[in-house]
């Protein structure tokens, strides 16, 4: 990561607050969804470009691949007449303009407290890296995820299966009718479901030391999975399996915290010679529920094949 | 068990009723519920009374100090709002039981999920944490609303989108004191923060998005349709706990976080300005309404105003911080009380027309005096803990010489009456409209008119010397 | 300039597009992408100023890194939820808008 602005950085600065106006104001929806897509993939490659590898991953299979499965799927479902918008969407009216100098306030104070930090400070990093022995991996994002700050991971794992539950309490959603699904569909799940499961797998062992971990994993299982239901739908209803799936991460995460503090630790407090083998555990308990999670939010309550 | 235990029992006991939730028979469910309600409410007394005679609790998770690490801590006020928190979850679920019959299983596991979120919350030390916890809320509350069916969907998702534009709100304002100060933590960022552009931005976004998850005016447009939608239970919940959280937030910042900026007094001045406003237009509204949930759903919009009014005595001492506490906890319980009674009303006459309510004394008795009973706190009518709060506001009101918040307060209780005390005149005078099909059994009724008759039971207990002693541990200066 | 200072940039107006959208748009999904454009800038001012706050050895502050993590993971949950909503409230009226947003 060079930490001089280069030509690159110009043209992709300009290109993402370009394509987020245009997914924010083009009429047609489904083109919006589309440059929505194309910003997310280039907001990763600004992540790299950060030095966030964990983070690009992360965007690149979540916040670009899943949400924008997810929002495609959404304007499949609500059709035509749902996908078009009035021609000028964000328009500024006088019922808009409030929210409009309220916001251009706002951007301006941001700038200026921009403008006005030093050029270096330290931040957390110093601390993250001198505990790093302590905690059990060797990738500091990983630390902080799983061992330093492992109560917000513990949480944000409750929100997705909150999210996950909200969706099973909507009623069951019918089948969208398509045609059978194109053979090269077919042959594109044979290839890509195998490679998703293995590459998962190998993010999640490799985020220990380099960038990677539960979440990218997950999240590249459930594209696998994902690809698997539009190919040949399934339906996975809310039975006891596929709740003790949901749930398990979270239940693995919270029971590990409560044995340590049971240990004498103290909740969520890994003695530091062990602590690499709990957070493995506990990645891997979370990775495959949070890749069945995904792809519940996906599937949904949808009737299943036939 | 010690202070430290508790608190960590108070955390970890709702997440892992959660996951027992999504596991056990259907049958158990209840049962499940009741238990770890009841363990809670235990505990949490429990907790009060250790930080009542041993001060604040701090504990820092996974060993790893703050500002790496997350520290949990409460004071007075956080083992206050515990305790609120778990007689009212007590209540509700106790009538959840009796409403979700055959029981529901996505009201449980959401249910315990959302209390878990509470508990994180009031005990988080962590201002990244606390958004975490502000978005589990969130979800909660509305993956809880649409249990109401799909004529509930319009309301769950405007409330939806303004929480997340809320919560990302208030996250903005986080990361914008992480760049200054390159801290997270609560009470370091208290010592760190200076005036200047930085710290009033970071203020100004962040109260902002907790305004409008705490529905004060005129950020309340989501919350009246969504509480009237919700199933009863669900806006018991809402009403009396959820809306509490982003207030109480609110509390913790401007007499933390940002107290000693020069700009808190301005702020909380505006703060009351708008409580005020929506203290008349709330109870306006909630006198225009023409059936129950509506009705109290506005009552929340006012009582918010309300306890947003009285804010800015806070900077004067132990009486006004007293008096607020009262308060928000007769709040609570009169609230989810006047939701569940709703809901009985509901069940047994298939509708909530405040018209149609002519007889209700006569075939719900525990209903209506529940409803009384809860009325009469709410307006702040003697022995009620909703007087004894009303009355310590006002004697600190007069005694910092504000004579409008004083003022405010007074006739905001006559118009809390004027719509509360309606429905009651036409249930208790007129005779029934029709036969009713059925009557609503005791578990229904019970768990309303208990939690009404708290408000005036915990006087006798609780308030007076051990509960200022509670409240007086980490009262700001 | 910085790195950081440009893409700090970026982020302020990826926030002020979006909390625009968010908050002005009539189309549900159109305000939904706002809350998402909303995020990613408050992200990208995270991460962009950890590059900052760099240690000995010039990597970069993975705190800001491992809380955006989360952040996206939300983010996503919450949008996965609304969607659901939409699709359900257009099944419903037909129209993916709120009521109040309905008129001109």
């Amino acid at each position: 990561m060079a930490s001089e602005v280069q030509a690159f950085d110009l043209l992709l600065a300009v290109l993402l607050l370009w394509l987020a106006w245009r997914a924010l104001a083009s009429a047609d929806l489904f083109k919006a969804v589309v440059q929505y897509i194309v910003f997310g993939l280039l907001l990763a490659l600004a992540w790299i470009r950060l030095g966030a590898p964990d983070v690009a991953l992360a965007e690149a299979a979540i916040g670009a691949g899943l949400a924008g499965a997810l929002l495609l799927d959404t304007l499949a479902r609500i059709g035509r007449a749902g996908v078009r918008d009035e021609a000028r969407p964000l328009r500024l009216t006088r019922r808009r303009a409030g929210v409009a100098l309220a916001v251009v306030g706002l951007a301006a104070a941001l700038v200026a407290v921009l403008l006005a930090l030093p050029p270096a400070m330290p931040g957390l990093s110093a601390e993250a890296m001198a505990q790093l022995e302590r905690s059990g991996v060797s990738n500091p994002v990983t630390a902080t995820l799983l061992n330093y700050r492992a109560h917000d991971t513990l949480l944000e794992i409750g929100v997705l299966l909150l999210a996950v539950l909200g969706v099973w309490v909507l009623d069951a959603e019918p089948r969208l009718d398509q045609a059978e699904a194109p053979a090269p569909l077919h042959w594109l799940v044979r290839v890509l479901l195998p490679l998703a499961v293995v590459v998962g797998g190998y993010l999640l062992w490799v985020g220990a030391h380099a960038p990677g971990g539960a979440f990218q994993g997950g999240a590249l299982l459930a594209a696998g999975g994902v690809l698997l239901h539009l190919a040949r739908p399934f339906a996975l209803g809310s039975g006891w399996l596929v709740r003790l799936a949901a749930v398990g991460g979270f239940a693995v995460f919270l029971l590990v915290g409560l044995a340590m503090l049971l240990l004498g630790g103290g909740f969520l407090h890994f003695p530091p010679g062990q602590a690499g083998t709990w957070i493995l555990l506990i990645e891997t308990a979370a990775m495959l529920s949070i890749a069945l999670m995904l792809v519940v939010l996906f599937v949904g309550r949808s009737r299943g094949a036939g | 068990m010690n202070a430290e235990s508790t608190l960590l029992a108070l955390l970890v006991l709702p997440l892992l009723a959660a996951v027992l939730s999504l596991l056990v028979g259907r049958r158990w469910l209840g049962w499940l519920g009741m238990l770890v309600a009841l363990l809670l409410v235990v505990l949490a007394v429990r907790f009060a009374l250790q930080v009542a005679a041993g001060g604040a609790v701090a504990v820092a998770i996974g060993g790893w100090a703050p500002p790496l690490g997350i520290a949990l801590r409460a004071d007075g006020l956080s083992a206050f709002m515990l305790l609120v928190q778990s007689v009212v979850g007590l209540g509700v679920h106790a009538y959840a039981l009796a409403y979700f019959a055959p029981a529901r299983r996505a009201f449980w596991a959401a249910g315990w999920l959302l209390w878990g979120a509470c508990h994180a919350l009031y005990l988080s030390g962590d201002v990244f944490n606390l958004y975490v916890t502000l978005e589990l809320v969130g979800l909660g509350a509305v993956a809880l609303v649409v249990l109401g069916g799909s004529g509930t969907v319009a309301a769950a998702l405007r409330y939806l989108l303004l929480a997340l534009v809320g919560s990302m709100l208030y996250l903005l304002g986080v990361v914008v004191l992480y760049l200054e100060h390159g801290n997270l933590d609560l009470q370091a960022l208290g010592t760190l923060v200076q005036p200047g552009l930085a710290s009033s931005v970071a203020a100004a976004t962040m109260t902002l998005g907790l305004l409008l998850k705490a529905a004060v005016f005129p950020l309340h447009v989501w919350l009246p349709p969504a509480h009237a939608a919700a199933p009863a239970p669900v806006s018991a919940l809402l009403s009396a706990l959820v809306v509490k959280a982003a207030l109480y937030l609110v509390v913790r910042l401007w007499t933390g976080l940002f107290g000693e900026l020069p700009a808190a007094g301005v702020a909380l001045s505006l703060l009351a300005g708008l409580g005020a406003a929506a203290l008349f237009w709330g109870g306006v509204q909630a006198l225009l309404q023409t059936r129950l949930k509506p009705m109290i759903a506005y009552s929340t919009v006012a009582q918010i105003g309300l306890l947003a009014l009285v804010l800015p005595l806070l900077q004067g001492g132990a009486v006004a911080w007293n008096g607020l506490m009262l308060l928000v906890a007769a709040h609570a319980l009169a609230k989810s009380a006047l939701f569940l009674c709703a809901g009985v009303v509901q069940r047994q006459y298939g509708h909530d027309r405040i018209a149609g309510l002519g007889g209700v004394g006569m075939q719900l008795p525990l209903t209506a005096t529940a409803y009384f009973v809860a009325a009469v706190s709410l307006v702040g009518l003697p022995p009620t803990m909703g007087f004894f709060g009303k009355y310590l506001l006002l004697e600190a009101a007069i005694a910092q010489s504000r004579p409008m918040i004083a003022a405010a307060l007074v006739l905001g209780s006559l118009l809390t009456a004027a719509y509360l005390l309606r429905p009651l005149a036409l249930g208790f005078t007129e005779a029934a409209t029709r036969q009713a099909p059925r009557t609503a059994g005791l578990g229904l009724q019970l768990p309303g008119l208990l939690l009404a008759l708290a408000a005036l039971l915990a006087l006798l207990v609780g308030a007076g010397t051990p509960l200022w002693r509670l409240l007086a541990v980490g009262m700001p200066a | 300039m910085s790195l950081a200072l440009l893409y700090g940039l970026v982020g302020v107006g990826l926030v002020a597009m979006g909390l625009y959208a968010a908050l002005a748009a009539r189309h549900l999904l159109r305000r939904l992408l706002g809350f998402n454009v909303l995020g990613a800038g408050v992200f990208m001012l995270f991460i962009a100023h950890a590059t900052r706050a760099v240690d000995a050895a010039g990597r970069p502050d993975p705190v800001p890194h491992a809380l955006v993590i989360t952040g996206i993971v939300v983010a996503v949950s919450a949008t996965a939820l609304a969607l659901a909503l939409l699709r359900r409230l257009h099944a419903r009226h037909g129209r993916p808008t709120l009521p109040e947003d309905r008129e001109g």
